[in-house]
């Protein structure tokens, strides 16, 4: 048996962080600018006792709500996060029990950013065709907004939080694949949060706020990105890993229906649909009213392909997710005659 | 890409009106190069000749001209 997604539904928290408000904080700062680069012109943000889990829980409950499976026939919940609710024990597991599934069911937390999607099908492929589980919820859910220092603005203006549970069910046909898979560890340093885990504990000294080049304030406890260096992987990764799947699936771009990117924001992506010369049509972004979601931003692309009719079965599909690690993956999607989103 | 229209495309990283840019200027003395500019010139370069530039080269340039000098755009 293979794994073929059956259904997909994201949430977004009901508050939001709109280019105005930034304008209004910011008022010497070109917001303007920013927006019409970024694309984004929203970005959610999580309530202060909303955790990740809870995101992804309300996901999950739609699928559950419009009948698309019963929590009792989930057998195995991946939940991609890097914002869990405890150091321990897994969400994964508090999830399993808030969303009424069996205790017979495996679950984990996975920790990938923007690549996490694409792994997280490499995961429920694995486990369907070993014949591990047959009904998989991979969920993804992430509140980047909780590490972002307030006047940072380089990370406040790209981030969103959100939800995403995709139902992963079990075909005869292969419907996912080949994957492609790549992991550099050099650029760690690059998209982090460097202090509050093991490595360097939450102290009054990682508490203490610097000032960057850019006007921007932050902490060992808060996000940190460099910009410039993950484009600059994003411009070598992305393009060797769509033509590394492509080689490897034995087909040309033209042979592809729809580019899924994970979407960072507009500015890159056009660059790199450009750079690999794929027409605008085939590279959907979506990144307006939820910004760059991380793991959620794959499903939450897909899914409004699917509700623009862009996905027919037999369409051909590639996803492509980069970032935070370095991590990045790609796979194909066979859209068939069960798929739905 | 010709260094006319390089510089072009500098002037809109830097949001300052085409033809502004001409070589000389210290990177120090333009308001808006920050690190959406440095994405947009790692961009331009990319889009010139597929040259992937190391950020810590283009943090070492002063000038422009050692932008220009960097991403290989001709005289």
């Amino acid at each position: 048996m293979h794994a073929s997604i059956a259904g997909i539904e994201y949430v977004l928290p009901e508050q939001a962080l709109t280019t105005a408000s930034l304008a209004a904080e910011f008022p010497d700062w070109d917001v303007e600018k920013i927006d019409s680069k970024t694309g984004i012109h929203t970005r959610p943000v999580a309530a202060p006792d909303q955790c990740a889990s809870d995101l992804a829980e309300l996901a999950a409950r739609k699928l559950f709500e419009r009948g698309l499976v019963k929590p009792e026939e989930v057998d195995f919940v991946l939940f991609c996060t890097q914002t869990p609710d405890h150091f321990l024990p897994p969400s994964a597991c508090l999830l399993q029990h808030r969303l009424g599934i069996p205790v017979t069911a495996g679950a984990f937390d996975f920790n990938l950013g923007s690549s996490g999607y694409v792994y997280g099908l490499g995961l429920a492929e694995g486990l369907i065709a070993t014949g591990q589980a047959t009904t998989i919820l991979l969920l993804t859910g992430d509140t980047y907004s909780k590490f972002i220092h307030p006047k940072d603005k380089s990370v406040r203006t790209i981030f969103g939080d959100s939800g995403t549970a995709t139902l992963v069910r079990a075909v005869e046909q292969p419907a996912l694949g080949p994957f492609l898979y790549g992991t550099d560890g050099r650029g760690g340093p690059n998209l982090t949060v460097p202090a509050g885990a093991m490595r360097q504990p939450h102290s009054p000294e990682t508490a203490r706020e610097y000032g960057d080049d850019s006007g921007n304030v932050r902490s060992l406890d808060n996000l940190y990105m460099n910009g410039a260096e993950i484009f600059t992987f994003t411009l070598q990764a992305v393009p060797a890993s769509v033509n590394g799947l492509l080689a490897k699936a034995g087909l040309t771009a033209d042979e592809i229906d729809l580019f899924v990117f994970h979407q960072p924001n507009r500015y890159m992506l056009e660059h790199l649909r450009k750079k690999m010369k794929l027409p605008a049509e085939k590279v959907p972004v979506t990144i307006e009213h939820c910004a760059n979601t991380v793991s959620g931003s794959v499903p939450i692309v897909l899914k409004h392909a699917g509700l623009d009719g862009k996905l027919q079965p037999g369409s051909r599909i590639l996803l492509a997710g980069f970032g935070v690690g370095y991590s990045w993956g790609a796979t194909l999607l066979r859209w068939n005659q069960l798929a739905t989103v | 890409m010709t260094r006319q229209e390089f510089l072009a495309g500098l002037d809109d990283a830097v949001s300052l009106p085409v033809g502004t840019l001409q070589g000389s200027e210290q990177l120090e003395d333009l308001e808006n190069w920050d690190s959406m500019a440095m994405v947009s010139f790692i961009a331009l370069a990319d889009s010139h000749n597929g040259k992937q530039l190391s950020v810590k080269q283009i943090g070492q340039c002063k000038t422009v001209a050692e932008l220009l000098q960097l991403a290989q755009v001709e005289e």
